[in-house]
């Protein structure tokens, strides 16, 4: 009686035993493991306010048919925490309409200025007319229908500063403005790099300065 | 008479000690382990609305991330591009047959619908963040997002804790770059041994590996990353 009576609980908590362990390998297999790629949104055992009812740039409202919760602007809008007083800088034009052939008064010519605008040509204009400007980027190498022009031809060398200005900020033939990606003293910094590139294809050897020179014939930076 | 209790429950203390300690080690493990950024986060590789792929344009034709993501060093979010940046050079491109992996981008900039990307990395709401300044310090892309130019669809390659941003803030200096390094993917940890970001001149704000550290005074133009104040982060 008493071992019949043993008997049975102990199958029982032996089989409670293995399913219970049994569920538990099953579930952490089924869990996966640290890091595996995943394109279900993360789970977070305990949200703690996580997900607020805010809303973060770009993020999704669903009152609007877009589901944008950064509106559109409407058409003609004006930015207004930008000082546009500064016609020449802001324009690239004199007070008498003509491009400027030069760098507006506002806009000082050094080394920081050359620097800068070497990087961001090299971020936003390389791509399709190459770091050298002679317009062979990797956008133009993988079938850019209208290649950009080499910045190195005659009628290039001969247009003023303002010019490049003037089609950065608002685009030329199939070339988009890119005043939205690029702030205006940087385009400012790539006009001035433009030209350096333009002078450096055509550069004599006596235009460079004495100390340089040597060290240019020398061939060691 | 028969016993009251038969003679499996003398095994019951037993059970219970030896139990007990292995389910409380279980338990402790799950959340150790299940619980942590490290495993509900990492890793996330949302469906995305384009077939983008950063490694084609990041990694192969080499685009500087600034060139999309271009408010990153004025703003305090890395804004997903508008498609008038896409148009840029696909209104001129003509892909053949993958043209209509294109095709999403070009109906929406012609005003269909917006393109609803969805979004990868997701800090708490509760958490600051700020892009501009990390850049601006000279923290590179990849020591957060990991090696987009190798990801076709981007994933979340790190956790995005609090202690995973502890860990940098409180000893920044493997994590600094020269500023015009900061898009470079890659960016090896031979590279970081090399460079040492005291002795740069260059850097924007000053790291003094003195002043990385509690109680220590500082100044603006020192690197100066919140460190054991709450309100650095959550303000």
């Amino acid at each position: 009686m008493n071992g019949h009576l043993s008997s049975r609980p102990s199958r029982t908590a032996h089989l409670s035993v293995r399913l219970l362990l049994s569920t538990a390998v099953a579930g952490l297999a089924l869990a996966g493991c640290r890091g595996n790629k995943s394109a279900e949104p993360p789970v977070h055992p305990n949200l703690n306010m996580d997900f607020q009812q805010n809303y973060k740039p770009q993020e999704e409202n669903a009152w609007f048919s877009d589901k944008r919760a950064v509106r559109a602007l409407p058409a003609g809008a004006v930015a207004q925490d930008r000082d546009r007083s500064d016609v020449e800088l802001n324009s690239g034009r004199g007070a008498d309409g003509r491009l400027l052939n030069g760098l507006p008064a506002s806009v000082k010519l050094d080394d920081a200025l050359l620097a800068r605008g070497e990087e961001r040509f090299g971020i936003y204009c390389s791509p399709c007319h190459e770091k050298s400007g002679y317009g062979h980027g990797i956008i133009v190498q993988r079938g850019l229908k209208v290649p950009p022009p080499s910045f190195h031809e005659a009628r290039l060398q001969a247009m003023p500063l303002g010019y490049f200005f003037d089609v950065i900020t608002h685009g030329k033939g199939t070339m988009k403005p890119y005043a939205s990606q690029v702030p205006v003293a940087d385009r400012w910094a790539i006009a001035a790099w433009l030209r350096v590139l333009q002078v450096s294809q055509r550069a004599q050897i006596a235009d460079i300065p004495d100390a340089s020179r040597e060290q240019l014939l020398r061939g060691t930076p | 008479m028969a016993q009251i209790f038969p003679r499996w429950t003398n095994k019951i203390p037993l059970m219970v000690g030896v139990g007990a300690p292995v389910a409380l080690c279980g338990v402790v493990f799950v959340v150790w382990y299940y619980f942590s950024p490290r495993f509900t986060d990492v890793g996330y590789q949302p469906k995305q609305p384009v077939p983008f792929s950063h490694k084609l344009h990041a990694g192969q034709m080499g685009l500087d991330c600034r060139y999309c993501h271009s408010t990153v060093e004025r703003s305090s979010f890395a804004a997903i591009p508008p498609n008038a940046t896409c148009m840029n050079c696909h209104a001129n491109l003509d892909l053949g047959e993958r043209q209509k992996r294109v095709q999403p981008v070009i109906d929406s900039y012609e005003g269909k619908k917006s393109l609803e990307w969805v979004k990868v990395h997701m800090l708490p709401d509760y958490a600051y963040f700020n892009h501009s300044v990390h850049l601006n310090a000279g923290v590179g892309c990849s020591s957060c997002h990991g090696r987009i130019d190798q990801m076709d669809v981007v994933y979340q390659a790190e956790p995005l804790s609090m202690s995973w941003c502890l860990d940098c803030h409180r000893n920044p200096e493997p994590n600094l770059r020269p500023h015009d390094q900061v898009t470079n993917m890659a960016w090896s940890a031979a590279d970081a041994d090399a460079y040492d970001a005291a002795k740069d001149p260059n850097r924007k704000r000053k790291f003094d590996a003195e002043l990385v550290s509690p109680g220590m005074p500082r100044t603006p133009e020192h690197l100066n990353p919140p460190i054991s104040n709450c309100s650095g982060c959550h303000r």
